[in-house]
Formats: C-alpha cells, sequence, structure tokens
C-alpha cells in the first residue's frame, strides 16, 4: 500500500512538472505580453514594468525563477490585477466556487442517483424513457443555454430568484442548478448502467430467490454495487465542480475561480494563469489518488498493484 | 461485524458532505448601498499613477481629487483640492491655491507637497505610470520621465535600494553635474530609442568624477535622471502649488483634474509599498469617498468619506461598485432593480432600446472614434490614390444605420464633431474627407493604375475578435468587392495577439478606435506625427508635424485651431487613416438619480450626485419589484 501511494505520488509530481512546463512555454509564445496597449507604452516606462516582473529576463532564467517561487506555493503577483497576489486571489474565488459545487454537486447526486435507480428498476417503461430522455438533453444542451432558459422563466416569468450576484442563499440556488444539471444528468445514466449490471449477477437472483421484497434487494443490495462506477466518476468531478465553471459564473457573476482560467490565459496574465493551472492540476492529481485508495477498500475485487 | 472500513468510508463521505452544505448555505449578505452600479470587470489597481482605464476610473474618481475636477455637464474645470489658480500672462504658469480644510482620509492635513511627491512618483520612470505622456506638457518632464540627460545637465542618481525596501520608496538620492554620458541619447526627446541600450554615465559629484552604471555592477544604481528641480513643478508653500508648462496648452486645466495626475500620500505610499498600500485596510486617500471594504471581482464598497473639504455638498453615504463582466447580466440586474446604472447594456439591444423610447437611456456621441489604420508601407496602400479610393467606398452611413444602430454617427472627421458642443470649440471646423461616392472612387483607383481592382491581390483586414467590428468588416469587404473589385479578408484575432500585429506594424489595414483623453483635438491629431509611437501607420508628413507642433506653441485659440484644422485636413486628404464612425455613450441610469449626465467623454463623478429615495421606492413598486 506505501509503494503503491508513494509511486502515486511520484507519478503526480511529473504531471505537475510537465503542465508547469508546457503551459509556460504555451504561454510565452502566445503573440503579445501583459504590457501591450491599445495605446503604446514608450520603451522607457515599458521596459521599467518588465524589469519590475522580471520579465527583462532571459526565458530559461524567468522559467527556473517562476518554478523556484511556485515550489514555495507562492505564485506571485497578478499581472493584470496588480493589487492582488496569485494567492489572494485563489483564496478569494475558490470558497465561492466551492460553494457554488457543493450545493450543485448535492442536487446532482440526488437527483441524479434517484433518476438512475429509478430507471433501471423501471428499465423500458415510460419512466425510464422520460428520465433517459431528459439526461440526454441535459447532457446536450450548453450551460448557457439551460441558464438562459433558467433566467427568463424564474428571474422574469415568474421572479423568485435574483438576476446574478453573490452573497445569499438565494442568489446561489439558481446558478448551483445550473451548474449541477448536467452532472446530474450524467450521473443518471451512470447509475443507471450500474444497477443493470447489478442486477443481472447471480447474487441478486439469490437474494429474490430467498424471497425478499423487491425494495429490500434495490436498497440493501444492488445500490451498493451501482455506486461504484460513481465513485470513480465523482473524483474528477468535484475537483471539476468545485473549481468553478467560466460560463456559468460569468452568467450570474459569481466572482468565483472558474473565470480566471480563460480569461488569465486572454489577458497574458502569467502568473495568474500558471497559478490556478498549478492549483488545478494538484487538486485533480490528489483527488484521483484519494479515489484509487477509497477504491481498493469499497470494491474487494479490486487489489494494489 | 465490529469495524468495516467500506461503512465508515460511507459514513465520512456523508459527513464530509453535510459539513460541506452547511458552510456552502451560511452567508452573511451585506446591506444595499445608497447607490449600486454595476462595473464592467475588476479594477487592474486602485494606484492612480498606474491605472488608465474607464472603469477604474470611475472607482478612483471617487476616492480621490485633483487640483481640479471636471463638471460632469460642461466638463469645465471646476475648483476641487485647489480651490483658485492663476495663469501667467505667457499661458505656461499656473499657480494653484490648495484649500486650507482639505484632508487627508487619515485626518492630516493636506498640503501642496503631497502633490509636488505625486507627481514626482508618477513621472519616475520606476513607477511604470502607463498615462505619465499626459504629464509632458510640463517643463521637463518627458526629459525626467524617459531618463534623457545630456552633458552638461544637473543631474540626481538613485543609488541601489536595499532588498528590503518597499517599492517605490527610493533610493539614497545623490546630486550633480553630468560629464557625459555613453551612448549619447537621441538630441530630440521625441525620438524614442525601440531598444534602449546600456549606458555609462560620468557625473560630477561636489568636485569629484565618479561613473555610474545602472543595474546592480560596482558602480551601479537605479537611475540616472535630470534633476527633479528641473522639471517645473514646485511647492511654494503648503498652501501654494506652481506648474509650469513647456508650452501654452490650452486643455491643460482639463489634464489636472485626470486621474494619473490624482495626489497619493507619501507615508501610507512608503510604509506599505505596492499593492499594500491600495489595499482596503491601508489606503489613504483625499476624495469624497473612502474605500469600506474590497471584494475581489465581487463589490467595492466605497463609504462617504468624513474629512473630505467638500462633505456637506456629498449626499450619498455609500456606494456599490458590482463586477459584472457580462453585460447581459448587467441589464437583467439593471431591469430587476438591483443596480441604478449600468455603464452599457448589449450592443445587440441598443437598438430595441432606443426604440423603445425608454426615460432612462439616451446614448449621444461620445469623443470616440472607430477607424482604420491603412499601413501606407504596404502595397498598394503606399498609393495615396488607392488610399482615398478606399475611403470614399466605404458607405459609413449603412454601417451605422445597419450594423451598430445605437444611434453611432457617420464620420468624415477623424477628431469627432462633438467637439462643438463645449464652449471653446463651437467654431471648431474639422478638417473632412469625401462622402460615400463609388464613382469617383473606382475613377481614383483606375488613376492610381488599379482600373476595377486589377493587380491588387486581397488585402487582410485586421480586427480584434469583436461581433460588432466583425460584422463591420464584413460590411466594409462587400462594399470594396462592389465598387472597387478590391477582394478584402478579414482577420481576427484575440486581443493580445492583435496589439501585437499592430505594435509591429505587420498589418495592411487594422481597426481600431481611439477615446479622447480630455477635449481637445490634440488628443486626436497629437498621434500622427512622424515617429509617433501610436501612428502606428509609417505616415509621415513634414507639414502635418510642423502644424501640429505650432498649435502646441500657439497662444491664441483661434489660430491655434485654425493649425489644427489645416493638420486635420491633410490627414483626411493623404488618409492614412479612415474614421468610420463616431461611438456614442449607452448609460441606463434610473430616473431617480439626480445630478448624473450624459458627456462626450463618458465621464461620471460620482462625488455629488443624490437619490431620491422616495421615487425610487415608487418606481420599483410600480414595476413590481419591491
Amino acid at each position: 500500500m506505501i509503494w503503491f501511494i508513494a509511486k502515486r505520488l511520484l507519478w503526480m509530481v511529473i504531471t505537475i512538472w510537465v503542465v508547469f512546463t508546457v503551459s509556460f512555454l504555451l504561454m510565452h509564445a502566445a503573440p503579445g505580453g501583459p504590457f501591450d496597449r491599445e495605446r503604446k507604452l514608450t520603451p522607457e516606462v515599458k521596459a521599467n514594468i518588465e524589469r519590475r516582473y522580471d520579465l527583462d529576463k532571459p526565458l530559461p532564467v524567468q522559467y527556473f525563477h517562476e518554478m523556484f517561487r511556485d515550489l514555495h506555493g507562492d505564485f506571485g503577483y497578478s499581472y493584470n490585477l496588480g493589487d492582488f497576489s496569485v494567492n489572494q486571489i485563489i483564496a478569494a474565488g475558490l470558497p465561492r466556487s466551492a460553494t457554488l459545487g457543493i450545493l450543485a454537486l448535492v442536487f446532482a447526486v440526488t437527483l441524479g442517483f434517484c433518476a438512475g435507480v429509478v430507471s433501471a428498476v423501471r428499465r423500458g417503461g415510460l419512466l425510464d424513457f422520460t428520465l433517459m430522455s431528459l439526461a440526454t438533453i441535459g447532457i446536450a444542451l450548453p450551460s448557457f443555454v439551460i441558464a438562459g432558459m433558467a433566467i427568463i422563466a424564474f428571474v422574469f416569468v415568474w421572479p423568485i430568484f435574483p438576476a446574478a450576484g453573490f452573497g445569499s442563499l438565494r442568489q446561489a440556488i439558481l446558478p448551483s442548478l445550473c451548474l449541477g444539471a448536467p452532472f446530474a444528468a450524467e450521473i443518471a445514466r451512470l447509475v443507471r448502467t450500474g444497477m443493470l449490471d447489478v442486477l443481472g449477477q447471480d447474487y441478486i437472483r439469490t437474494a429474490y430467490a430467498k424471497g425478499l421484497p423487491t425494495r429490500t434487494v434495490i436498497l440493501r443490495h444492488a445500490m451498493k454495487g451501482a455506486v461504484l462506477p460513481l465513485v470513480s466518476y465523482l473524483g474528477p468531478t468535484i475537483v471539476d465542480i468545485l473549481t468553478g465553471s467560466t460560463i456559468i459564473e460569468q452568467i450570474f457573476a459569481i466572482p468565483g475561480l472558474g473565470y480566471h482560467f480563460v480569461q488569465s490565459a486572454l489577458n497574458r496574465d502569467y502568473t495568474l494563469a500558471m497559478g490556478v493551472v498549478l492549483f488545478y492540476t494538484v487538486l485533480l492529481c490528489s483527488i484521483n489518488v484519494v479515489v484509487d485508495i477509497v477504491y481498493t477498500v469499497l470494491d474487494p475485487r479490486v487489489k494494489v498493484e | 461485524m465490529l469495524f468495516n472500513p467500506r461503512n465508515l468510508i460511507a459514513w465520512l463521505a456523508l459527513l464530509a458532505l453535510a459539513g460541506a452544505t452547511v458552510w456552502a448555505i451560511s452567508f452573511s449578505p451585506d446591506p444595499p448601498a445608497d447607490f449600486t452600479f454595476a462595473n464592467e470587470a475588476e479594477v487592474k489597481s486602485l494606484d492612480p499613477a498606474i491605472i488608465t482605464g474607464q472603469l477604474e476610473g470611475r472607482i478612483v474618481d471617487c476616492i480621490f481629487e485633483g487640483l481640479t475636477r471636471w463638471d460632469p455637464q460642461s466638463l469645465e474645470p471646476r475648483p476641487g483640492v485647489a480651490e483658485s489658480w492663476e495663469i501667467s500672462p505667457d499661458k505656461r504658469t499656473y499657480t494653484f491655491h490648495v484649500r486650507h480644510n482639505a484632508k487627508w482620509s487619515d485626518g492630516t492635513p493636506f498640503t501642496a507637497a503631497d502633490f509636488l511627491f505625486s507627481h514626482r512618483r508618477a513621472l519616475d520612470p520606476q513607477t511604470g505610470c502607463d498615462y505619465s505622456y499626459i504629464y509632458w506638457t510640463i517643463k521637463n518632464a518627458r526629459k525626467y520621465n524617459t531618463l534623457r540627460v545630456a552633458a552638461g545637465d544637473p543631474v540626481e542618481i538613485e543609488l541601489n535600494k536595499p532588498a528590503d525596501a518597499t517599492s517605490f520608496a527610493r533610493g539614497e538620492v545623490l546630486r550633480g553635474k553630468l560629464v557625459s554620458v555613453e551612448p549619447p541619447f537621441p538630441k530630440d526627446v521625441a525620438t524614442e530609442e525601440e531598444d534602449p541600450p546600456k549606458r555609462t554615465y560620468v557625473v560630477e559629484i561636489a568636485g569629484k568624477k565618479r561613473t555610474f552604471q545602472p543595474g546592480d555592477g560596482e558602480n551601479g544604481c537605479q537611475f540616472v535622471l535630470l534633476d527633479f528641480s528641473e522639471v517645473g513643478l514646485k511647492a511654494i508653500d503648503d498652501y501654494t502649488y506652481q506648474i509650469t508648462l513647456e508650452n501654452p496648452t490650452a486643455y491643460f486645466l482639463q489634464v489636472t483634474g485626470m486621474f494619473p495626475l490624482y495626489p497619493v500620500q507619501k507615508k501610507c505610499v512608503e510604509t506599505f509599498g505596492y499593492p499594500g498600500w491600495v489595499s482596503a485596510e491601508n489606503l489613504v486617500s483625499n476624495g469624497p469617498f473612502r474605500i469600506g471594504s474590497r471584494k475581489i471581482r465581487e463589490r467595492m464598497r466605497l463609504v462617504k468619506s468624513d474629512t473630505y473639504w467638500g462633505r456637506n455638498e456629498v449626499r450619498l453615504n455609500s456606494i456599490d461598485a458590482l463586477v459584472i463582466e457580462s453585460r447581459t447580466t448587467a441589464l437583467n440586474l439593471y431591469l430587476t432593480g438591483k443596480v441604478d446604472w449600468i455603464p452599457a447594456p448589449p450592443p445587440a439591444i441598443a437598438q430595441q432600446l432606443l426604440a423603445e423610447k425608454r426615460d432612462d437611456f439616451h446614448p449621444m456621441p461620445e469623443f470616440t472614434i472607430f477607424f482604420y489604420r491603412l499601413n501606407v508601407k504596404k502595397k498598394p496602400l503606399d498609393n495615396k490614390l488607392v488610399r482615398q479610393a478606399l475611403g470614399l467606398a466605404m458607405n459609413k452611413q449603412a454601417i451605422v444605420e445597419g450594423v451598430t444602430r445605437a444611434g453611432e454617427v457617420a464620420a468624415r472627421s477623424f477628431v469627432p464633431l462633438v467637439i462643438r458642443k463645449y464652449a471653446k470649440y463651437a467654431n471648431y471646423e474639422p478638417g473632412q474627407c469625401g462622402t460615400y461616392n463609388p464613382k469617383e472612387a473606382a475613377r481614383l483607383l483606375a488613376e492610381a493604375g488599379y482600373p476595377g481592382g486589377a493587380g491588387i491581390d486581397t488585402i487582410p483586414l485586421l480586427a480584434n475578435s469583436d461581433d460588432t467590428r466583425q460584422m463591420v468588416g464584413e460590411l466594409i469587404q462587400r462594399q470594396w468587392k462592389e465598387s472597387l473589385g478590391i477582394n478584402a479578408r478579414l482577420v481576427n484575432q484575440e486581443w493580445h495577439a492583435y496589439l501585437d500585429t499592430m505594435n509591429k506594424k505587420d498589418y495592411s489595414i487594422g481597426a481600431g478606435a481611439w477615446i479622447g483623453d480630455y477635449i481637445d483635438p490634440n488628443t486626436f491629431l497629437g498621434m500622427f506625427v512622424s515617429g509617433g509611437t501610436d501612428n502606428q501607420t509609417n505616415w509621415s508628413n513634414k507639414d502635418y508635424d510642423r502644424l501640429i507642433a505650432d498649435a502646441a506653441k500657439e497662444q491664441d485659440d483661434q489660430k491655434r485651431l485654425q493649425d489644427f484644422h489645416d493638420a486635420e485636413q491633410i490627414l483626411m486628404d493623404e488618409m492614412p487613416v479612415i474614421p468610420v464612425y463616431v461611438l456614442v455613450t449607452r448609460n441606463m441610469v434610473r430616473p431617480y438619480v439626480h445630478g448624473f449626465f450624459e458627456n462626450a467623454l463618458d465621464t461620471h463623478p460620482l462625488g455629488r450626485i443624490w437619490v431620491d429615495a422616495e421615487a425610487r421606492n415608487r418606481l420599483l413598486h410600480t414595476e413590481g419589484l419591491r
């Protein structure tokens, strides 16, 4: 077990290093720099700003400087939001994205799980067909369409939620529903498949043969097996959902982390872009290790190799 | 079954989920402010010497105040920190009298020395002030700012700082006389060096010659600058501040109201450095409001300052600036009564709003032009006739009626005509180019040797990825094809890539917009002098340069405007740029907000606006929002 964890950690370090290097090179290869303006800076002023941010040094020097700094958990100052350090920006954005993400997750897991189980049990029935059609639509529709429809319905036609903003539970509900909807759909499909798989197993037949009522068979015996595919799906999904969605956050003006993933690159905000990418990578890798360990505990068939 | 790790994990997961949910649903909402508006993004900084943008200006205008401030309606200078001023007969020296009751937000008295400190800091190359060129009308400010010195000049040498020094705190400063500098700078301060070389300075200090080389080496120093006492900025006493200019600058009292010239407090800046000094806890300012709290990308709460000299005129107790990046979202918040002002609804909806004849949407032409730069070094644009043909074949009316549709005005001049709304410029005659005339355009093209577009390769038409610019480009593409037989290819680049291409002059025709800094033709025409940083067209014309230089020196307003007219006429005949249309302001402001005015610079100081609370309640009630 310890060997397994050590090996996974080693791979994690290598992954992060590769991500760091590729992001660094891509970012510096993109045309333009963080201090390009429509009104061009005078060369002297530009040179001084670049000096302040170490951008006057050759690229390899910048690379090692940055790596050294990042290794200490200090991502430096944002170029575009110069009043803040990248650490401050992440620390401010993450809880907001996470708030939304947790609510979305609770919604997605509850709804998705129930829908999946019901569909599997009523396989081929009208209910199954309806639920799975909804799930397909949920996966297929881009989130801005869902959000747009939700805003028309619940902000303007039937005004029960505020249009946007962050700071109260009422403001958080609509965006978390929109954020969670595609995940709920995907979970429903996963759970349904998992359930169907389990329902065909011998031990379920045995349970029925013992004369157990359907409810007990489903709740006590079948559902446990159906959870497994969900666990491996939830690992990366949790990271995804907690670090925020660019689109949902923009539509509902949520000051989360999602916005920076795209905008920092467009702004050539080297430090911020690097910061969020590294943060995301570390989080994703760690969760994957945790999921692998949990899996070995949950499913006795899986052995640590 | 005593212990089953599987059950434990299930319970742990449930517990974690429950805990997380409880955390996620516990909020502590802020009470709403007296006035709330949607700012379009998180401000890049609150440091007035660093920022450049309009959305930063909205906040900084609330918390700081310059020597003068702008009247929101007439854009005339009004007394700010300076209660009065005198201008010398040669219009080169401005003497400002600082209010005795002006105070910083920490209660300390405000003096003329604060301006001297702030203005020197903005000019210090170390500060990296984007907007420093706005100072260059001040005597020797450009030299000081761009490190220009020549043998014989009195200089100041800033030695390297200890490693733990805060940014903006200066190192030890030595003063002396420059003996030599190798390699020397270009003679003319306006000639920029793309890639400044490393220099060696020999300075005579107290009779001894010393050598300096900026950098970390043995003779290292930060900078060798012109002695600051040579710059036309003086604090005569605690309440008298004097500025001496290079040239009589007719618009200078507008400049003193711009944020790059706002004062900052020396103690605050030097104690905390950047960015510590602009944090909500540390920031000391001198305007009608101070920063109450700041949540990144969420909101900035501004609170009325109780030390501001004019606090009795300030009627709002608090302002919320919400960060709303999406214009559609901002509009939704406005329509549901959550914000009182949005600076711009989505462009696509402007026409519909106009058609509704609302009482809260009154677009007005801005001092901003949308135009195309033509790179005169690229064939066939090196031929003046081709450039004129391209201009004449552009149906600008069709663009403003078919694409932009919010009341934009087709332009025949580079300086937007709205300038005439302002008293001093009421009779400015802009130099104009011809109106849409496809026949004449085709004739000119034939005269240039390209009849029917024969012999002209496809011309790339560069713009940044923006829906409106793309649609405008498509229309022009069709117009040129139909009238001239010229094929244009649209090239859309993401913002920074676009800026890079333009800066490298690696384009043929490029879209651009220019926002006037102040009301004066100079803010538009000054950019096209030979080698100007923002010229970017490779175009150069001696007569034009001379007229712009004459206008700068001219004391008589009428003659000055005549110079600008003549210069603009040359620009419109030579056509290195094709003006397309003048943009409009697009503010939506609830009618219960008073003291808010549309103006050509789209600047809206919030210090003196007020909200009729009763009318607000009534209105929101009728709209079913309360």
